[in-house]
């Protein structure tokens, strides 16, 4: 590296700064407490700004009924609010969706840690404004310095009070402008007893508790502080963006260690407090110890919480997996350079205490070079669960005491049995088995208490004094240990390989049950099969219901559920909506729509977004139950999205033969209009301009050539309006009963003339039983064909056209000596503009004869084939088969 | 009278059009030959010689291109090609290996006895070809490499000339733009279609009276120009 190269502007600064653009910008108003002046100042503001002609709006402004506040909205456009119905009450939202709608240039949001009322899109109201920067629209809020998340414990030392309704740290660094509204601590209690914060018994009541003078100078000081911290954010942002070099770097790294006890929470806090002190950045570790059983659903939810809180805060969250947690602690810091590792202590009672080596202390040892902060338990903590909450958990765990009764009795029986044979310390041994087997099939508990019963059982019978409890020598008490250490030592190994082997089939199961949805997904070709499949394989794997929403003409519509359903409730919907509109989760249990009845997961393809899942709730999910839904949905979108691609393949495949046929249609028209009319217009200029010259046959022979090719045109003409006919399913054939005899004749004798030299020859039985035809539709058909057996063979040659019956058809069999036709194209003759040899444009006919013909007899019931070659590798014969009309009962003859 | 008849062959597949085209030929003072296939054709020319060749294209057995570089290898005569719209590839590549000229389908008998008569003139004049073109009060002398309008020479590039003089030569007969293309600027700007455009509307500018409808210089849309006295 020089010396002098010149100095780049960060990238990831400029990158930040471009993901901006397009956003709305947030200016945050912050004050240390209610009544300091926010919506007042930012109200004058924003009068200021419109009286500047910008587009601003009022979205939500709470005036508390201050008329100094109030007399600042005329003037500025406010927007209605949205009534929700909540427990029969009506509460007046802020209307995000009307907010959007309007899309002003600046929006105005009061009180920014807001919590919407139930039934709103977001649970808060810090949610809402995000979406709207999202869309674009600039957003100015109001906020208190104590409702930040980070400062809650601090707010709460401070005042007594624990605020409720919080917003995440990472939400205001991400404001562009922070503007404190400041007055003195002095002034703010004289406003409160002028009456202008609050009314006088509330606000007498607020200036003996929460407006006391050193509260609020705590909190001015916590509010100046941050706003004194964006400001250098800003000014480090600047710098770095301009490529300006600066020590900022301490090269501090936190680490924050949590575990599923009590102390959660606080850790996460202190972390975050320290990493602002620090300016250092931070990361909230928890380790998983695959060998342990798992933690407790309260615990497993208490790491969740915090890990959340922890990313609320901005912080990057880590699990680390392994049985050393100070081995994998230390080695993660030093892998990621961390000088400060925050833990915490809790207040174990003291024996546990006693009996556990301090982790504190171990950690000490192992974390070379990092500084250890150790955070003690706050006494108001709330307690662990206690023995009594464990039992309850476990309603029928009694059950699996009795098992462990019952081999101490067999014991005793088959003890008492061999009582004569052996000595008593031999009897030992069975009571010893009975515990053994208690431990292994039913645990540990069990088996201590079999292993007590046992002691006193077997010093009951046989030991002396026999038949009564009294330990008679020091040999007893040994006895009673190792009963009670077999039982132990077994039990727990045994638990842990049960545990161990429940958990490995669990996972076989998962694993197994997913290879089987998978299969059932790739084998469904088409989207709504797949949708189906993914429905029921969901509420299999979950046990409740599931359903499958896919786009459809713009909007997201059920197409699959399991166990069947087809509707949604309008509030289901939204989240349904919202979900597929953001591609993040929303509904139950997520922080979008919550108070729908469903959760809903955007179903993400490779290349696109292929729909929304929608799961019914259940309260004995577990995360890994969860995993598994997911994993399941991912390969869901996958297999939706295939079918979805191989539709749009087949679409384009029957788009490419319309396409083929649209071609092939203007070749016919162009070739078959244009030859009769080159002869036409040929024969005509030639006896216009040599008509005189000419001798007499040959001037009629030019008038025969003009009808003869007028005639085709007409005939092609004629065919062309069949198919379009045919085509629009605008042949409704009038059948009637008809005997095939007379239209092959009738049809023979239209294209006598076009014979030449071929010889036509009838076979008819003598008698024959009628069909039901439409003896137009019939006679065309026979037409067609015959022309195309005329246009495929030699002068000279034989046309057969016969007719026979069998058990229940009439049949009516063209054939000609033509060159016939190749077997590999024997299936496409009856498709429209298909003729033998494509490659030519001089096919005699116009493609459309036997597809015509195929039409027709189709639209009469009947049916059509071809045969070829029939004889001697030539000629083709095309079979029309027509059902016979039911005989007429002879009693009505 | 017992005047010399050329002998017209006419190769067509489809009986209608020799249904008139024999009587129409007959009429007009030729001998007309059928032939109902490519082979057919091509047995014809080479053992009957015949003054011109009418061919169609779109014959069932025969693509018209091999059929026409076959006959070049021993016929010298006028071709003349029919052909459908639809055709237009395979009719300027016949116009490229040394077709005369085509008619369109469908057609007047009298536009295709023209046609016919351009071609054989031209044939029967090229060996001693005429050294000085007139169309109107416009004079080319193909020698003297001069060209006058009403008695005053005209300015021509050489390269105008040069087309003015390729066209003149055609005398009536169509010439594709490769054709031009490649006479005036040489095989590598065979397909440099913008430069012939905008010397024949140069040379318009010069020799015709009213260059946006021309007289001498006509367009064969997407086939090349012709040149009528």
């Amino acid at each position: 590296m020089t010396l002098d190269e010149p100095r780049r502007p960060d990238p990831d600064a400029l990158l930040a700064e471009a993901k901006k653009a397009g956003r709305g910008r947030l200016k945050v108003f912050l004050g240390m407490a209610p009544g300091v002046g926010k919506t007042y100042e930012m109200l004058a503001q924003a009068a200021r700004r419109r009286a500047e002609g910008r587009d601003v709006v009022v979205g939500v402004v709470e005036t508390h009924g201050r008329k100094e506040t109030e007399a600042l909205t005329p003037g500025l456009e406010i927007l209605a609010r949205q009534p929700i119905d909540y427990r029969g009450r009506t509460l007046m939202e802020f209307d995000l969706d009307a907010a959007l709608a309007r899309r002003p240039e600046l929006l105005l949001v009061d009180e920014f840690a807001h919590s919407n009322a139930p039934g709103s899109r977001h649970p808060k109201r810090w949610q809402d404004v995000a979406e709207l920067l999202e869309a674009g629209v600039s957003v100015w809020t109001t906020l208190n310095i104590q409702h930040l998340e980070s400062l809650v414990d601090v707010v709460w030392k401070i005042t007594g009070v624990r605020q409720r309704e919080t917003v995440p740290d990472v939400i205001l660094s991400k404001a562009d402008e922070v503007e404190i509204v400041d007055i003195t601590p002095a002034e703010l209690r004289q406003r409160l007893a002028e009456g202008k914060v609050y009314v006088p018994e509330t606000a007498q009541l607020a200036s003996e508790n929460f407006f006391k003078p050193e509260n609020l100078t705590a909190l001015r000081e916590l509010a100046l502080r941050r706003a004194a911290r964006v400001v250098d954010d800003e000014l480090i942002g600047a710098m770095r963006r301009a490529g300006v070099a600066g020590p900022w770097a301490a090269g501090e790294r936190i680490l924050v260690l949590v575990a599923g006890d009590g102390m959660a929470d606080q850790l996460v806090r202190s972390g975050r407090r320290l990493a602002e002190m620090m300016d250092a950045p931070w990361t909230v570790a928890t380790v998983e110890r695959p060998a342990r059983p798992p933690p407790s659903a309260a615990a497993l939810a208490r790491i969740n919480d915090a890990m959340k809180l922890a990313e609320q805060l901005g912080a990057p969250t880590v699990v680390l997996t392994a049985d050393d947690i100070t081995g994998a602690v230390a080695d993660y810091c030093g892998k990621n350079n961390v000088t400060q590792l925050v833990i915490g202590k809790s207040r174990d009672s003291l024996w546990r205490e006693a009996l556990r080596r301090s982790f504190a202390a171990a950690m000490m040892r192992r974390a070379e070079g990092v500084a250890l902060h150790i955070v003690t338990e706050r006494s108001a903590a709330p307690a662990g669960p206690s023995l009594a909450a464990v039992v309850a958990r476990e309603p029928h765990a009694w059950r699996s005491y009795l098992p462990g009764l019952g081999y101490v009795a067999v014991a005793t029986g088959v003890a008492l049995w061999l009582d004569r044979t052996f000595r008593a310390s031999d009897l030992g041994m069975i009571y010893l088995a009975a515990v053994l087997t208690a431990a292994v099939l039913q645990g540990l508990r069990p088996a201590l208490l079999a292993a007590g019963l046992a002691f006193l059982v077997y010093n009951y019978f046989f030991l002396a004094p026999r038949y009564l409890f009294v330990i008679g020598s020091p040999t007893d008490v040994l006895t009673l240990f190792v009963f009670l250490a077999v039982a132990l030592v077994t039990g727990f190994l045994a638990g842990r390989v049960r545990d161990q082997q429940r958990a490995t089939s669990r996972r076989a199961a998962a694993i197994t049950s997913l290879l089987a949805a998978s299969r059932r997904l790739s084998a469904s070709a088409v989207k709504q099969d797949a949708a189906t499949a993914l429905a029921e394989q969901a509420a299999a794997a979950t046990g409740g219901r599931a359903m499958i929403l896919l786009p459809e003409g713009g909007e997201i519509v059920p197409v699959a559920a399991a166990p069947a359903m087809t509707e949604l409730g309008a509030q289901d919907m939204a989240a349904a909506r919202w979900a597929w509109e953001h591609g993040e989760p929303a509904g139950a249990g997520t922080g979008t729509l919550p108070s729908a009845g469903w959760t809903f997961w955007p179903l993400q393809g490779i290349g696109k977004r292929a729909g929304v899942a929608a799961i019914e709730p259940q309260p004995q999910a577990d995360a890994e139950s969860e995993r598994y839904v997911l994993a399941l949905l991912d390969q869901g979108a996958i297999a939706i999205e295939r079918a979805e691609l191989a539709a749009e393949a087949s679409e384009a495949d029957a788009l490419r033969r319309s396409e083929r046929l649209r071609t092939a249609l203007l070749n016919s028209i162009s070739h078959d209009l244009r030859t009769p009319l080159a002869g036409v217009l040929g024969a005509a200029t030639t006896l216009l301009e040599y008509g005189g010259e000419l001798e007499r046959p040959v001037q009629d022979d030019l008038l025969e050539s003009i009808r003869d090719e007028a005639e085709r045109l007409n005939s092609y003409v004629g065919n062309l309006l069949d198919m379009t006919r045919l085509e629009g399913g605008g042949v409704a054939p009038r059948l009637q009963s008809t005997d095939p005899r007379d239209v092959v004749t009738a049809a023979a004798d239209r294209v006598s003339r076009r014979l030449g030299q071929r010889q036509l020859v009838r076979d008819f039985p003598p008698t024959l039983s009628t069909v039901p035809a439409d003896s137009a539709l019939l006679e065309q058909a026979l037409v067609n064909i015959l022309e195309n057996a005329v246009a495929y063979s030699a002068d000279g040659s034989r046309i057969e056209a016969a007719v026979y019956e069998d058990q229940r058809n009439v049949v009516i069999s063209i054939e000609d000596e033509g060159k016939g036709i190749p077997t590999h194209q024997l299936q496409q003759v009856f498709e429209r503009f298909q003729r033998l040899s494509e490659s030519s444009d001089r096919g005699q006919g116009t493609g459309l004869g036997l597809a015509i013909a195929k039409g027709f007899v189709d639209a009469m019931g009947g049916r059509i084939a071809a045969a070829s070659p029939i004889h001697h590798g030539r000629g083709t014969r095309i079979l029309i088969s027509l059902p016979k009309e039911k005989p007429t009962p002879h009693w009505l003859l | 009278m017992s005047a010399y008849r050329p002998r017209i062959l006419v190769i067509d597949d489809e009986p209608q059009m020799h249904r008139f085209l024999g009587p129409a030929l007959t009429a007009a003072g030729f001998e007309p030959v059928r032939a109902d296939d490519g082979a057919a054709g091509l047995r014809a020319i080479a053992a009957g010689a015949p003054d011109a060749v009418v061919l169609d294209l779109g014959l069932p057995d025969m693509d018209g291109k091999d059929l026409l570089k076959a006959a070049r290898a021993f016929y010298v005569g006028p071709v003349i090609v029919l052909s459908a719209r639809e055709r237009e590839a395979e009719k300027i590549a016949t116009l490229d290996l040394g077709a005369d000229d085509y008619v369109q389908k469908p057609f007047g008998v009298g536009e295709f006895l023209a046609r016919l008569r351009v071609a054989l003139r031209h044939k029967l004049e090229r060996v001693g070809a005429e050294a000085t073109v007139v169309a109107g009060d416009l004079e080319i002398d193909l020698v003297r490499r001069l060209v006058t309008r009403a008695g005053e020479p005209l300015r021509l590039s050489p390269k105008e000339y040069e087309l003015l003089a390729r066209l003149a030569e055609g005398d009536g007969r169509v010439l594709t733009h490769r054709q031009l293309l490649t006479a005036i600027w040489g095989p590598a700007h065979a397909d440099d279609l913008p430069y012939l455009r905008v010397l024949v509307g140069q040379l318009r500018q010069r020799i015709e009276t009213e260059p946006a409808s021309p007289k001498h210089i006509l367009t064969e849309p997407g086939v090349g120009y012709r040149f009528m006295r």
